[in-house]
């Protein structure tokens, strides 16, 4: 089943080709990958999906429904959510509260069970249990990382954009990070991410998509991708 | 004919004051991040400064420069005692800056008084250019802001110093990391940009006179000229000002006066609405908001 | 950084929600909120029997319904980040809609209330609707133009505005047999509309809402990635605080029974922000606060009018530089320095 539909996407700025006619499916009952170089339209991908950005042309199916270029704020209530590359917060207000608001509003509820009764759970999964009360802007960079991920679930999604989640992570917390997002497909939210780390994709996705200026050059399961030679030549390098 | 050539240098001599400090405002603004409400008592302590010493028997040249040093000697300070503090929250600069606007107006009354100030025309001259009767002020205010427009348009395009300023406007951070000391290009562009407050001041002065209040007149006519220009566009302010002079032209002769200012807070919410970065193209000022 | 804490196990059931658990409407009073709440008004509304005099009691009118106005900034700029030097200017709409209702169509006090608040709210939307295509400094610097424009149709308003000179206003009408020409009956009526919209304003910051300003000031990107509809609100936010700014406005033409066009013009709006800024924009007695010291510092420092302002422009400065929450947070943290050093002490003595 594939609940994000992309056709065609295409995005321009000025002279510069940022997108050239993506399609992409994405499971949101699993976990897949989107690789690629600096600036091979990762991340644009990502802002045109959620309405950050209009695409100069192609289309984007949620559930069949068309939602190119509608708003950020209407298609993060449909279920579907990014986060950021930088680590984004509500900082001047407390950890306990950033999660409140995403629960106050994202995805209405509807009265059926819901995953997590309060911020507070919310919080025990990421592994931020008893931060509740400190300022968002204070904590450190891999709590600020777990707050990302914790007031996207608050909006009570079914599908996770995660925009290089494991950035500016070490290795442990790298580790830390997979055991959370690896849950995540359980509690039926999807996961669709974007990074440069290895381990972590290979570990994580059951199917990655590699894009190069723009284009998509393969996809297909880790194991495969990575071993693409056109993928190795761009991206790899031909050493590996 | 003499009439329209006499009332295009009256235009332009009026703009000429709008442009030096629409030039100050969009230079600080759009290309040191500051935003400054005070930028217009600059102007007037520039002209009561020269108003002073006019009337202590200083000639008014030498007046001028005088002001232009106060002034920029009151911008270094204000910058380095305030601003420096505010950089990375503009905000609250901008707040600060209404309070220095108040300080200023209030403590000229004090030191003078609320009584408006005049000089005599310093040259007293009627020139006549091709049969023209034109008062020489009036032209020497035009010719003085058309070289300080050059000097500045082509110190902020072509040089280093004016590269490296553009640079740290677009990304403060790797400006920083290329060695570019920042924090002193601001100082910098501020003390300039409080220069030309000084200089503008004076040269009002010797064409009209100026009230404590006449600076949070001026003010919106600044900020009117470099928005509708493009923030850190000298050219932008130009252009801006003399659209400005254009409008209050055609006000005065075939609309109704009382309309006139109207007339250009129009222009300008239109231009920051339909084309925030202005007729010319310019920053859009600082990032942090 | 902390290990990661065993996730919730995924076997666990799904049940309904407990009722206990659904987001409350509004956030709790703490224990000081309700006493400083009780002070306050016990203050406000007893201020009168301190026979404090015709002049003091004067300028307690002023700055209680300057303090309206305020709130609604506080509530813009405090909440939801919006700050504006053209407030003035919607208060002159309140004011005007008042005056010219009373003048040309004899409507009075009671009914031309609600039509000026909600006047005063359309208008405050209208004006904020730039707010979704720009910067916030460039809407500052929009406001301060609305409100220069306003001034100007307000003089050139001929017959109908009143033109430079303005309008009068008659008085309150009674109700309940209580005559509003009386300076204390004013100094009530003025006090409960305060004390009104200080509950409103707590309300409103306490409750889901107020969250979903802070969200939006704190960080409008993240905002709308958790579903807020950030343009929606601000509007909405903008036009509550014209709302205030309304009911300010004519309650200020019934107790100066006259208006002009100076009243509403750049100047006033930039005090109004000062005042904001000075009192503090965020917390709940801030703009009380602002406008009490703006208000009274000339009064009981004996300063004219020149010197207070000077005054008025360094405390801005001040607060600015040292005290950014203004002067109710300076209190607020004096306090609890106070609470934590007798906590400590009493722990001290036990021990």
């Amino acid at each position: 089943m594939t609940a994000l539909e992309i056709t065609g996407l295409q995005k321009r700025f000025g002279g510069v080709v940022a997108l050239n006619g993506v399609d992409l499916s994405v499971d949101p009952t699993k976990i897949t990958g989107i690789i690629g170089p600096n600036g091979s339209g990762k991340t644009t991908l990502f802002n045109v999906i959620v309405g950050a950005h209009k695409p100069s042309a192609g289309r984007v199916a949620w559930h069949e429904k068309d939602i190119t270029g509608k708003s950020t704020a209407a298609i993060a209530r449909q279920g579907l959510v990014r986060t950021f590359q930088q680590a984004m917060s509500f900082s001047g207000l407390s950890v306990r509260e950033n999660v409140t608001i995403a629960c106050e509003h994202g995805r209405p509820r509807g009265g059926t069970a819901a995953r997590w009764n309060s911020a507070e759970e919310i919080l025990d999964f990421v592994g931020l249990s008893g931060l509740g009360d400190q300022i968002a802007g204070s904590m450190p960079f891999g709590n600020l990382r777990r707050l990302g991920i914790a007031v996207a679930l608050g909006t009570n999604p079914l599908l996770l954009l995660l925009d290089e989640p494991a950035a500016g992570l070490n290795q442990t917390e790298v580790a830390q990070l997979m055991e959370l997002i690896v849950q995540l497909p359980r509690v039926g939210i999807g996961v669709c991410l974007i990074d440069h780390d290895m381990f972590l994709m290979s570990g994580l996705c059951e199917r990655l998509t590699v894009l190069n200026f723009g284009t998509k050059i393969a996809e297909g399961p880790p194991a495969v991708v990575l071993n693409d030679p056109k993928v190795k030549e761009v991206y790899l390098g031909n050493e590996i | 004919m003499q009439t329209l050539i006499q009332q295009l240098v009256n235009s332009l001599s009026v703009a000429s004051v709008t442009i030096l400090i629409g030039i100050g405002i969009t230079l600080i603004f759009g290309l040191a991040g500051i935003v400054n409400f005070a930028h217009g008592e600059f102007l007037m302590v520039g002209g009561m400064t020269t108003w002073f010493l006019v009337n202590a028997g200083v000639n008014f040249f030498v007046a001028l420069f005088g002001a232009m040093i106060v002034v920029g000697a009151l911008g270094f300070i204000v910058e380095r005692g305030l601003f420096r503090f505010t950089l990375d929250r503009p905000m609250n600069g901008f707040i600060m800056s209404i309070g220095l606007s108040v300080i200023l107006q209030h403590v000229v009354i004090r030191i003078f008084n609320e009584v408006q100030k005049t000089i005599p025309d310093p040259v007293g001259q009627v020139w006549v250019i091709g049969g023209v009767n034109i008062i020489a002020m009036r032209a020497i205010v035009v010719a003085i802001t058309a070289i300080v427009v050059a000097v500045t348009y082509f110190g902020i395009s072509r040089s280093r110093y004016g590269i490296a300023l553009r640079a740290s406007i677009a990304d403060q951070d790797t400006a920083a990391l290329m060695g570019i000391p920042v924090r002193k290009y601001v100082t910098g562009v501020f003390i300039y940009g409080s220069l030309l407050a000084g200089l503008g001041g004076a040269l009002m002065i010797a064409l009209f006179p100026i009230t404590p209040f006449t600076g949070s007149v001026v003010i919106i006519r600044g900020f009117a000229v470099s928005l509708i220009g493009g923030l850190g566009n000298v050219g932008g302010a130009v252009v801006g000002g003399l659209l400005l002079g254009l409008v209050d032209g055609l006000s005065a002769g075939y609309g109704s006066p009382e309309w006139t200012d109207a007339y250009s807070l129009v222009l300008m919410i239109a231009v920051l609405i339909i084309r925030p970065q202005g007729l010319l193209g310019g920053t859009l000022g600082p990032r942090a908001s | 950084m902390e290990p990661a804490v065993s996730p919730t196990p995924v076997t666990r059931t799904p049940n309904r929600t407990d009722p206990k658990d659904k987001p409350r409407r509004f956030d709790a009073p703490t224990r000081l909120e309700i006493i400083t709440g009780i002070i306050v008004a016990l203050f406000l509304l007893g201020f009168p029997w301190l026979n404090p005099g015709y002049r003091i009691l004067s300028l307690s009118i002023t700055t209680a319904f300057t303090a309206v106005a305020l709130y609604g900034l506080a509530l813009q700029f405090g909440q939801a980040g919006i700050m504006s030097v053209g407030h003035s200017a919607v208060m002159g709409i309140g004011a005007y809609t008042a005056a010219i209702l009373a003048t040309k169509l004899g409507v009075g006090f009671w009914l031309a209330l609600p039509l000026s608040t909600l006047l005063s709210a359309l208008v405050a939307g209208l004006i904020g609707l730039p707010t979704l295509r720009v910067s916030g400094q460039h809407y500052i610097i929009i406001t301060f133009c609305f409100c220069a424009l306003l001034v100007i149709a307000l003089t050139n308003g001929g017959s109908f505005t009143g033109a430079a000179t303005g309008l009068d206003v008659g008085s309150i009408d009674p109700i309940f047999g209580i005559s509003f020409d009386r300076l204390k009956n004013a100094y009530y009526l003025v006090i409960v509309a305060l004390l009104l919209c200080i509950f409103a304003y707590y309300l409103i910051t306490n409750s889901p809402y107020g969250r979903t300003l802070r969200a939006i000031r704190e960080n409008e990107p993240l905002a709308r990635a958790v579903g807020i509809k950030t343009g929606f609100h601000k509007i909405g936010v903008l036009m509550v605080s014209g709302a205030f700014a309304g009911v300010a406005g004519i309650l200020q033409a019934y107790y100066l029974h006259h208006i002009a066009p100076n009243l509403y013009g750049a100047f006033p709006s930039l005090y109004l922000a000062l005042m904001v800024m000075l009192g503090g924009s965020r917390l709940l007695y801030g703009p009380l606060l602002g406008a009490i010291i703006v208000n009274f510092l000339p009064e009981v420092m004996h300063l004219d009018p020149i010197d207070s302002r000077i005054a008025y422009g360094i405390s801005l400065l001040v607060v600015i530089l040292l005290l950014p929450g203004g002067v109710s947070a300076g209190l607020l943290r004096i306090y609890r320095w106070v609470a934590r050093s007798v906590n400590q002490s009493d722990r001290n003595d036990r021990a």
